[in-house]
């Protein structure tokens, strides 16, 4: 299910500068679309498969609810509202006037994304749901001769080692990409973290093996290694079968995601980094 | 509705939600309504407009708009067209990036030092046409 978050635009009014920010994190973390409230009025057909597949979050500075109207004029069925102006009241935070938010404006950002990720992953995120991830159907395609590496369009963040973070939650899926796995040819064994690891970012997390190399996996999140797939130990074929998918390599209960995001890499930003790299290979 | 000089004007970024354009757009309004020419601009909420709100439709139909749109959708202009306001300049952050190549201008959630570069640009742009105004109606007979 696609989740996608639609938010007050936040421009005149301190609240709206708060929602805004809210809406932003979550989606970060969440791995949601954000939809803009003016383009889904100006050209609504940009976000129909979104609004038809999807569960809708609306965030609303204040009681004016700009972002519920715009979403009920285009018949978007929401699944869930937040009220940015009785969070504010709950939390006995002063908003600071300015339209820039504060220190404080911040701190009740985060605790607010805090809370409404908390609801939203409330029963989901166990080890059972977690046990299957299914690969992504958008790739962005980095060509070098007569390779072709794939790299998730969305919801995957990457480290320049080469291993990539999918978020469910406040859990994620971790494991390498594309590129790597064709680069080491035929995985033979894998070597995944023990449970209950305690991992840092761009600390070690097990290493796989093939007949031209052996690899250190490169964490690209802080965390506890909650699940392994141990289907690997058997089956490292699967890592160069289903590398975004089925050849995943742990789940970690995350730490500080917040932290380590400002070091990951979007899909677009990992490919400029395998075209270099592939390039300096062939070359 | 605000209680404004109709010279006041009003200057009117996209939303700027998912995208480093629309947030240089709405920083680019902010260094103009906040720092460069407080007294004479101030800004709409779009979300407001398009919604049809009726203080937010009275006001750009009476004051001047300068509006700064982050991509070539254009919804600021396009909308501030539709509710019948006084459209009197209109900005693209997509075009200073063709003065700016390579830029990195950061992400929806924060400009870097490039970015900043391209929304004072653009601050500074929109307070030259701003002051001009002025300057027309002060020479008006």
């Amino acid at each position: 299910m696609t989740r996608a978050i639609l938010s007050c635009t936040g421009l005149d009014k301190s609240l709206g500068s708060l929602a805004r920010e809210v809406a932003i994190r979550s989606a970060e973390v969440l791995g949601c679309e954000l939809v803009c409230p003016v383009l889904l009025h100006s050209a609504p057909a940009r976000y129909e498969i979104i609004l038809a597949n999807g569960d809708l979050i609306v965030i609303d500075g204040c009681p004016t609810r700009c972002a519920t109207k715009l979403a009920n004029q285009v018949g978007a069925k929401i699944d869930r509202k937040v009220l940015v102006t009785d969070a504010v009241k709950a939390s006995g935070l002063a908003l600071e006037p300015s339209l820039s938010l504060g220190p404080q404006g911040m701190q009740l950002a985060q605790r607010l994304v805090d809370a409404l990720v908390r609801d939203i992953t409330a029963g989901i995120g166990t080890p059972e749901d977690l046990a299957s991830l299914k690969a992504p159907d958008d790739y962005l395609i980095v060509m070098q001769d007569k390779y072709q590496f794939r790299i998730p369009a969305r919801e995957y963040a990457f480290t320049e080692n080469d291993t990539w973070v999918r978020i469910v939650g406040e859990r994620a899926f971790v494991g390498v990409s594309d590129y790597i796995q064709q680069k080491m040819t035929d995985i033979t064994y894998v070597a995944p973290p023990a449970s209950d690891d305690a991992v840092e970012q761009f600390g070690e997390l097990g290493t796989i093996e093939s007949a031209k190399a052996v690899l250190e996996i490169i964490a690209p999140v802080s965390g506890t290694v909650v699940e392994v797939n141990t289907t690997l130990i058997d089956h490292p074929e699967l890592l160069n079968d289903d590398p975004y998918g089925a050849g995943w390599i742990a789940v970690l209960a995350l730490t500080d995601y917040t932290a380590d995001r400002e070091l990951l890499l979007d899909g677009a930003a990992y490919a400029a980094i395998v075209q270099r790299k592939a390039a300096a290979e062939a070359g | 509705m605000m209680e404004t000089d109709k010279q006041t004007v009003l200057v009117i970024p996209c939303s700027g939600i998912g995208k480093v354009h629309g947030l240089i757009s709405r920083e680019a309004t902010y260094l103009v309504t906040d720092e460069l020419a407080p007294g004479q601009t101030q800004t709409q909420c779009l979300a407001l407009l398009v919604k049809g709100d009726a203080d937010a439709v009275t006001a750009v139909q009476s004051h001047p708009c300068i509006t700064i749109d982050g991509c070539p959708k254009a919804c600021a202009q396009k909308n501030v067209e539709i509710a019948g306001g006084t459209l009197v300049k209109s900005v693209r952050v997509v075009d200073a990036f063709k003065t700016h190549r390579g830029a990195e201008p950061g992400s929806a959630s924060g400009l870097t030092n490039d970015g900043w570069t391209i929304a004072r640009e653009i601050a500074e742009a929109v307070t030259a046409e701003v002051i001009s105004r002025i300057a027309d109606r002060e020479v008006a007979p």
